[in-house]
């Protein structure tokens, strides 16, 4: 018998069909993610809209646990220098 | 001068060696000040911590100068390098002892039926039928290494973590990713599974 850890979780299934539905064929990589997650964080502050860039910013955040801790982060950040 | 009217870029790349020492220091600074506000309250990260990774993201910043773009202010991407430098280096620390015999081992383990245990399948048939090609698709269409990566992403391991573990690059590894989670989107489309049927499965 598997121990209960050694088992995926209803949540982490769930965490890779959510990945599933957000794939596109093309996307950012960490890399790209961080060349423009500095103009989109201003962007959320500023409440503009998305362009296609940012968008895919976006879609890679909601993809990328690492990349989305950091920008909550840099949200910090810009709000304690507002 | 306010630190955000400063034309960062000429005052870093100053001909005069007194006034760019004095630029670097204040982003140096600066980078600390913000290092401490979104480091607040963690228990893993000191005051010499944080004047390692605002050392380190200082050298990360100046080394990349020249990709700056302009398209945010300089102080907003500066940041987001040095949270990028220190949140990297907290999780290495945080899954250093993990073993890539234990990642692969791990990833093998996706493949058996019981590894998704029954209750996640729900009274749904819907559900049931996309857990099942599921498992199906995770066993016949990705290699060792993308089961282990795509598995150490849901248990919250470090994306840098799993590509140092499968020694490749982080690019290479992403696309790794990239090309498992389509493989899996592809295989579940040909199983009659439907955007709609993943987006409402798991709400």
């Amino acid at each position: 018998m598997k121990k209960k850890d050694q088992l995926l979780t209803r949540e982490q299934v769930g965490g890779i069909v959510k990945m599933l539905g957000l794939t596109t064929d093309r996307e950012f990589d960490c890399r790209e993610c961080l060349q423009h997650v500095s103009e989109f964080a201003e962007a959320q502050l500023a409440q503009s809209p998305a362009n296609h860039v940012l968008a895919k910013v976006e879609q890679h955040l909601a993809l990328c646990p690492e990349c989305a801790e950091e920008f909550v982060a840099l949200m910090k950040i810009l709000q304690a220098a507002q | 001068m306010t630190q955000s009217k400063i034309d960062w870029p000429a005052a870093l790349r100053a001909a005069d060696s007194g006034a760019q020492a004095a630029a670097v220091e204040a982003l140096r600074e600066l980078l600390q000040n913000g290092l401490r506000i979104a480091l607040n309250g963690r228990g893993d990260v000191s005051e010499a911590h944080l004047e390692d990774f605002a050392q380190e993201s200082l050298l990360r910043v100046l080394a990349r100068l020249d990709q700056f773009q302009g398209r945010s202010q300089f102080t907003t991407w500066a940041q987001a390098i040095a949270l990028n430098v220190a949140f990297t280096e907290l999780r290495r620390k945080r899954w250093q002892d993990v073993s890539l015999d234990a990642l692969l081992a791990d990833g093998e383990r996706m493949m058996e039926p019981a590894m998704m245990a029954d209750d996640v399948l729900g009274a749904e048939e819907d559900r049931t039928r996309l857990v099942v090609a599921l498992r199906q698709a995770i066993e016949n269409d990705l290699t060792p290494k993308q089961r282990a990566a795509i598995l150490g992403e849901l248990r919250e391991m470090p994306f840098d973590q799993i590509v140092e573990l499968l020694g490749t690059s982080r690019s290479a590894g992403y696309k790794m990713l990239h090309d498992a989670r389509r493989a899996l989107k592809q295989r579940l489309h040909e199983a009659g599974v439907t955007g709609a049927d993943i987006r409402n499965a798991f709400n």
